[in-house]
């Protein structure tokens, strides 16, 4: 028995080093390739398309087409494990899509299924040299903007993006307590948008807000992705009365949703 | 909600600034006092500020500049900052 455990013990501890050096490979990559799309990639695609919104349709299919590969390649080094279900809710135009945060890597799988995705993106990517080139390309939205944002968003849904948000604004905490801002909501209710919830799970948690690359989970994560059924907003706005109230009151929903979510998926 | 006027002191607009506060965000007056900081102890956010404005221009039928918002902080300050804006209207 001893000898098994010990047996075992030493697998655990060789698959924990190697999801270690996949990881560090996987970043590796990541930021590689960044930089091959900004000096390479975009450059190229700014000779071959002149069309300004012809060019980001085309930069976030190649984001998008990337972000899929990327995704594969984390699986396939064993870094982790990733499953998706409800995808065929997102074969719509115009979708504003709310999803939790848990970890770094949720990101990868958002951009990688979600067709035409527009995003926020805080303006240290859009300085990043690893970064800048994709987010620049993909016409992505800056979230210097304070109130100007809202109507930014509104207006990219309007056009038939689906916009991904994380209405907590940066990464869930690793207690799972969330704490969501109401810009999310407004843009909901102020622009009539219906909320698609993706709720993200990683069990265990990986890559959590404040750790290092390094410091990876004892077992291998498994990533799910729920697309689940659409919020309606007209419901909130009929209740509340007014527009600020509904944002007030969707956001509250929002959180118990999404927190409730993420419960379950610890029992 | 009551008119203003440029007749009015600074704590009849205070009484307007907090009954404005409870019907447009469903705040308790009981827990709103001049020192009450409006980000930090109302949960009034950005996109709530702009609303704030949008409504003190509606009511006085003028225009606050957007700036001279960004630097109110307290219950207190959105009242100096509506007097001086009726103040305007008297010119």
């Amino acid at each position: 028995m001893a000898n098994i455990g010990n047996g075992h013990g030493m697998f655990k501890r060789i698959n924990h080093y190697w999801r270690i050096l996949g990881t560090g490979i996987s970043f590796v990559v990541f930021g590689i390739g960044g930089i091959l799309f900004r000096i390479i990639v975009f450059p190229l695609l700014n000779i071959l398309i002149w069309n300004q919104q012809l060019r980001i349709i085309y930069a976030r299919r190649i984001i998008r087409f990337a972000f899929r590969v990327f995704a594969d390649l984390m699986s396939f080094l064993g870094v982790l494990r990733y499953n998706i279900h409800g995808l065929e809710r997102l074969e719509r135009k115009g979708l504003l899509i709310l999803a939790n945060h848990p970890t770094l890597i949720d990101t990868v799988f958002l951009m990688a299924f979600v067709k035409q995705a527009d995003c926020i993106i805080k303006s240290a990517l859009w300085h990043n040299p690893f970064t800048r080139g994709s987010v620049r390309a993909a016409g992505y939205i800056c979230n210097d903007d304070g109130p100007g944002l809202i109507e930014d968003c509104s207006a990219s849904l309007n056009n038939g993006n689906n916009l991904i948000i994380f209405p907590e604004g940066t990464r869930t905490a690793r207690d799972g307590i969330m704490e969501f801002k109401r810009g999310a909501a407004n843009i909901a209710v102020r622009g009539k948008h219906n909320v698609t919830p993706i709720v993200i799970r990683s069990v265990p948690l990986t890559l959590v807000r404040g750790e290092k690359w390094w410091q990876v989970p004892p077992t291998k994560p498994v990533i799910t992705i729920e697309v689940q059924e659409d919020i309606e907003v007209q419901t909130f706005l009929t209740r509340a009365g007014s527009e600020i109230l509904a944002a007030r009151q969707l956001t509250e929903y929002l959180q118990d949703y999404f927190m409730k979510e993420n419960n379950n998926a610890k029992t | 909600m009551n008119t203003l006027n440029n007749k009015m002191s600074k704590d009849e607009i205070y009484i307007w600034v907090v009954d404005m506060l409870h019907e447009m965000f469903e705040l308790e007056k009981s827990k709103i006092t001049p020192q009450s900081n409006l980000y930090t102890e109302l949960d009034i956010d950005s996109i709530d500020a702009v609303d704030i404005v949008v409504k003190m221009n509606q009511i006085t039928g003028k225009r606050l500049n957007p700036d001279v918002f960004r630097a109110v902080r307290t219950v207190q300050d959105v009242v100096n900052v509506l007097a001086q804006l009726l103040a305007e209207e008297a010119k």
